[in-house]
């Protein structure tokens, strides 16, 4: 189901134009609020939902299979890591479900733009940019050392 | 040169009664905006279908207690801006809106209680100038570095378009005014009659602009505000109810 912004909501932060992966989300030039330019082109990945600080984001599913009268509502609320979704049926029935949105604080993830750029001869180098510090593997769970029977350690 | 009152050197050449009748046709202007808005957009017809949606869904009535906790809420979170979630820009509406009101209020005194009177209490032209000095630091603050469209968007500081009605009319009035009022002692009339005309014509834009503008934002956005409290405080909000859980 691809997103909609109710525009009575949306106070024009720019969040969603920001991080929607489609750059579908864009400002509209009339009333300066966001909007989804193209719902065909959505991949559904709610991240502008998420990233909404207004909750101005909903879902709407193609009225050929999901008819219209129905409500899909998200709540986020970044300080207890949860994303609540409220499911209003066109006969009444509500359901509601509750998720952990992330494992760590919201905000704490640096952008690119916070690293230092890349040296020219990385582009030789077989890892990524910041790579192996920005990857955290100190802090991975490890298993521990296979010994074969008999054996050694490796 | 800050301390007269601006309008009264208007009294050499316009009749107390043309200033007043010009501020009565403006403020027509902007209700018949703000009706026409509201009807050509639907807007008001949409806003009374979810309101009685709304009614028949509520799981429990307000008292009336209850409800004029929620006004006076809603009118806290108005008086400070509380429904930008960015600081900079609610710092810059806070600018807009409270200089808004200095400039509106002291012009209407002005020219209602003190037209031809050259011993106009200093502080209504200071706090004149203080108004149009807050909207022109807010309102260009926003026009060049806060604009979503801008910011976000990829659009040029100076790209104009109908969104910049409101916005540019205010800086176009204020900073005229301010200018017109400057000169009115240093310049001869005849610069002081070009920045008047100048003043008069952003004005007259920014009030019966309405109608194309987002102007009327400031009459609905409260309403539309109080509506979606009482909704939560009724149990018909379609939004989820906050989680008592925590994931941290």
């Amino acid at each position: 189901m691809p997103t909609y912004t109710d525009m009575t909501r949306c106070d024009g932060c720019g969040e969603c134009v920001d991080i929607c992966p489609s750059d579908i989300m864009h400002i509209d030039p009339v009333y300066r609020r966001s909007y989804n330019i193209e719902p065909n082109f959505c991949w559904e990945c709610y991240s502008c939902v998420k990233a909404c600080p207004q909750h101005a984001i909903d879902v709407r599913g193609y009225a050929d299979f999901a008819p219209l009268g129905h409500k899909v509502r998200v709540l986020r609320e970044e300080a207890k890591g949860i994303i609540s979704w409220k499911i209003r049926f066109r006969d009444g029935r509500e359901k509601a479900f509750t998720f952990p949105i992330r494992t760590t604080p919201w905000g704490s993830i640096r952008p690119p733009s916070d690293y230092e750029a890349p040296a020219a001869n990385s582009l030789g180098s077989q890892l990524l940019a910041h790579e192996p510090d920005a990857l955290k593997v100190e802090t991975l769970p490890t298993l521990p050392a296979f010994r074969e029977e008999g054996g050694a350690l490796p | 040169m800050f301390t007269s009152n601006p309008f009264f050197v208007l009294t050499d050449f316009l009749p107390v009664f043309a200033m007043q009748a010009y501020i009565i046709l403006m403020l027509v202007a902007v209700v018949a905006g703000t009706l026409l808005d509201t009807t050509h957009k639907g807007s008001a017809l949409f806003f009374a279908r979810r309101r009685e949606e709304a009614k028949a869904a509520a799981q429990r009535q307000l008292s009336g207690l209850e409800t004029a906790s929620l006004a006076a809420r809603t009118l806290a979170e108005a008086a400070v801006s509380g429904e930008f979630c960015k600081w900079k820009r609610r710092v810059s509406h806070l600018l807009m809106m409270y200089g808004f009101l200095l400039y509106v209020m002291t012009t209407i005194v002005m020219v209602f209680v003190y037209p031809a009177d050259a011993q106009t209490p200093i502080i209504l032209p200071l706090l004149w100038d203080l108004g149009a000095l807050m909207i022109l630091a807010g309102a260009l603050w926003f026009f060049f570095f806060l604009r979503v469209n801008v910011v976000h968007d990829g659009d040029s500081p100076f790209h104009v378009g109908r969104a910049d009605l409101f916005v540019g009319s205010l800086i176009g009035s204020t900073a005229f005014a301010l200018i017109w009022h400057a000169v009115q002692t240093v310049a001869n009339p005849a610069v002081g009659l070009l920045f008047f005309s100048l003043y008069l014509f952003f004005t007259t834009l920014l009030f019966v602009s309405v109608f194309w503008s987002k102007f009327a934002h400031m009459f609905y956005k409260p309403v539309v505000a109080f509506q979606r409290r009482v909704e939560e405080a009724d149990g018909s909000s379609d939004l989820p109810a906050p989680s008592r859980d925590s994931m941290r």
